[in-house]
């Protein structure tokens, strides 16, 4: 167990403390980790302050801000954004201060750092909720953020995680790896596992708080992953939110690197979570609350042809190390399907090889980070695949894929179990 | 005369009894040296190659590459061969020992000399095996790194490297064992620098508009390689 980060000086600087004393105890607690967020951070603060006055009149509220070094000046127009009453047309007053705290956070730059600044903040003040906002605010509004707060405020439920929308060919990321390998391994119906939203109560903050997660360099980027497993594993009543969907900004980063820091996130849930996900059986289908948006946005368009020449060409150069990581009937029908133009990797070919690299994570075939690069060519080949198959399809049958595909995942688990628990 | 004669075949046999008195104990005890020896270094074997089993040597060796080089080279495991080294150091000693016990001039000073040789024949098979180690991450992680950049020859690239970097080891091992030190350095220095010099001259001078054209199609295939996450997320 870690230290409790609320006595760890580097986690809370003596002026944050100053002002989470000032503020006292709260009943809600919204966290707003900010990076370079000028052009929606103002209008996210004022939704935010909306539905604390017009929804929670009655509860101690307080809005942490916890910034990684913005240059765009960020802090200042949080600062500067108005709590006044001409911001909140048609709402009540509020009876309890609004209470509003910026902070810089401290150590290591990341995501993990000002989350973990969010979490101590919420264990100083005593939030009985803390509610995590994306502060790019792709479609925040305060009947967003109320209904965010709202479940876990009134103690229906202790960890509560967007879910979206989506067109069936959309994100195939998280329909095709994520979500199935998630949903079967820790039998848990979740759809977004790699949302940056989230509610829960003060007591999840804290017990988040004393794990060792934060110390481990993956953090940076397996922070999100992390908590919800984690949820997860410590049988929370989870449920799901809906949210419109967002629209990741272009260019961010590579499709190999977010692959990369994907693999690395569930590899780190998959060690911390092992005592949990080798026994977990049934899958636990979630409660969703909020209003469905009905019809799912067009997905974005992406060459599938270019993609799947680069994973041929990319499987076959490192063929060598692949031998290393499959087991020899795997690899050579792995190597069949993802080099010859001919049949695909199929369902049942796709989910034996993500579960054939977890076993070699858990029996250390090669470091993390080459296992990693070497599973994303063989992503990008099914990735590819499911595409080019699903051409043209009606959508509910697209869906039957995915259905089917979180099937096989589910089916084939105990093969991971076996292959984990296996010494050899 | 006779008397002679009869004297100095008394005093050759005296002598000979002498001898032979004293060196069938010798003999005796280097036998059971020997044999002791040949027990003690099969107990040995047996008990590292079960160690090395109970500590799951195997995986280190599967992960360093090692399992997959001994494959190609037609030998045993590593965790076997580990313990056939070890069997065969041991048994030496006691065979240097035995021979030492019975005292022939030729062979007088063995003893010291194999135990001065012992660590350095160790560090040697430590320098190599940290040479395959090394080589064998360095041309995984050279590959990996060379695919994702799009890289053109990227198992050529990470082989070379990793050849160099055994090739490194080998005669650093050669060095410490200490046999034909100077030939070994020359001879590697010689290749290493004639290869750098060819390559260097080859590229910058003989390729120039090659490597021009070669960086350019890198750059382009570079950009369009990175494809932007946002979709698939």
């Amino acid at each position: 167990m870690a230290q409790n980060p609320v006595e760890h000086e580097s986690t809370l600087s003596d002026e944050l403390l100053r002002q989470l004393i000032a503020v006292g105890q709260v009943d809600v607690l919204v966290g707003l980790p900010t990076l370079n967020n000028a052009a929606t951070i103002v209008d996210v603060v004022r939704s935010v302050s909306v539905s604390f006055t017009r929804d929670f009149p009655r509860l101690r509220t307080v809005l942490i801000n916890s910034d990684g070094g913005s240059t765009d000046g960020t802090p200042d127009l949080i600062r500067s954004a108005s709590f006044v009453e001409g911001d909140m047309v048609q709402t009540s007053h509020a009876l309890r201060t609004l209470h509003r705290v910026l902070a810089p956070y401290h150590g290591l730059p990341g995501k993990h750092t000002a989350l973990r600044t969010v979490l101590a903040a919420a264990e100083l003040t005593q939030a009985k909720a803390l509610v995590v906002v994306d502060a790019s605010g792709q479609g925040t509004t305060a009947d967003r953020i109320t209904e965010l707060i709202a479940p876990v405020a009134r103690g229906d439920i202790e960890f509560l995680a967007p879910r979206y929308r989506r067109h069936p060919r959309d994100g195939v990321l998280i329909t095709q790896f994520v979500r199935p390998l998630v949903r079967a391994v820790y039998s848990i119906g979740l759809d977004e596992p790699l949302g940056s939203e989230f509610a829960c109560t003060g007591r999840f903050a804290s017990h988040c708080l004393e794990q060792d997660i934060w110390s481990h360099e993956s953090a940076r980027f397996a922070i999100d992953l992390w908590l919800r497993t984690e949820a997860a594993a410590q049988r929370l009543s989870v449920g799901q939110i809906w949210r419109p969907v967002g629209t990741p900004g272009a260019g961010r980063a590579t499709l190999r690197e977010v692959i990369h820091q994907v693999v690395l996130s569930l590899v780190e849930s998959l060690r911390a979570h092992e005592s949990f996900w080798l026994k977990a059986n049934a899958i636990t289908e979630l409660r969703t609350w909020g209003v469905d948006p009905g019809n799912a946005p067009e997905p974005a368009t992406w060459d599938y042809d270019a993609l799947a020449e680069q994973a041929r060409h990319d499987i076959s150069q490192i063929k060598p190390l692949l031998e290393g990581v499959l087991e020899p009937g795997l690899f050579v029908r792995v190597m069949d399907a993802t080099t010859n133009s001919g049949p695909h990797l199929d369902d049942e070919l796709w989910v034996r090889t993500v579960y054939s690299f977890a076993a070699a994570v858990r029996h250390g075939r090669a470091a993390v980070e080459h296992l990693a690069d070497m599973f994303a060519p063989l992503y990008m080949s099914r990735a590819a695949a499911f595409m080019a198959d699903t051409e043209g399809e009606p959508l509910p049958a697209v869906q039957t894929r995915l259905d089917s595909l979180c099937d096989t995942f589910q089916r084939l688990k105990p093969t991971l179990v076996a292959a984990w628990a296996d010494n050899v | 005369m006779i008397q002679e004669i009869a004297d100095a075949l008394v005093q050759s046999w005296k002598n000979f009894a002498e001898a032979f008195v004293l060196f069938v104990p010798r003999l005796v005890a280097a036998t059971i040296i020997f044999g002791g020896g040949f027990l003690v270094a099969l107990l040995v074997r047996r008990v590292t190659q079960r160690a090395l089993a109970w500590v799951n040597f195997d995986r280190l060796s599967l992960r360093s590459g090692a399992s997959e080089m001994l494959r190609t080279a037609d030998m045993p495991p590593a965790e076997v061969l580990i313990a056939k080294i070890l069997f065969w150091i041991v048994w030496l000693g006691f065979i240097v020992s035995a021979v030492d016990t019975l005292q022939f001039g030729p062979f007088q000073g063995l003893v010291q000399e194999f135990f001065r040789l012992v660590p350095r024949f160790l560090v040697a098979m430590l320098v190599l095996s940290m040479g395959f180690l090394v080589g064998n991450f360095l041309w995984r992680a050279t590959l990996l790194a060379s695919v994702n950049a799009g890289l053109p020859g990227a198992r050529l690239l990470s082989s070379a490297l990793r050849v160099l970097v055994i090739a490194i080891g080998v005669v650093m091992a050669l060095e410490q064992l200490g046999l034909a030190t100077s030939v070994i350095l020359t001879a590697f220095a010689i290749t290493f620098g004639a290869l750098m010099l060819g390559l260097a001259i080859a590229f910058g001078l003989g390729g120039q508009a090659a490597a021009k054209i070669l960086l350019e199609e890198q750059f382009r295939a570079k950009k369009k390689r990175d494809t932007d996450a946002a979709p698939h997320l």
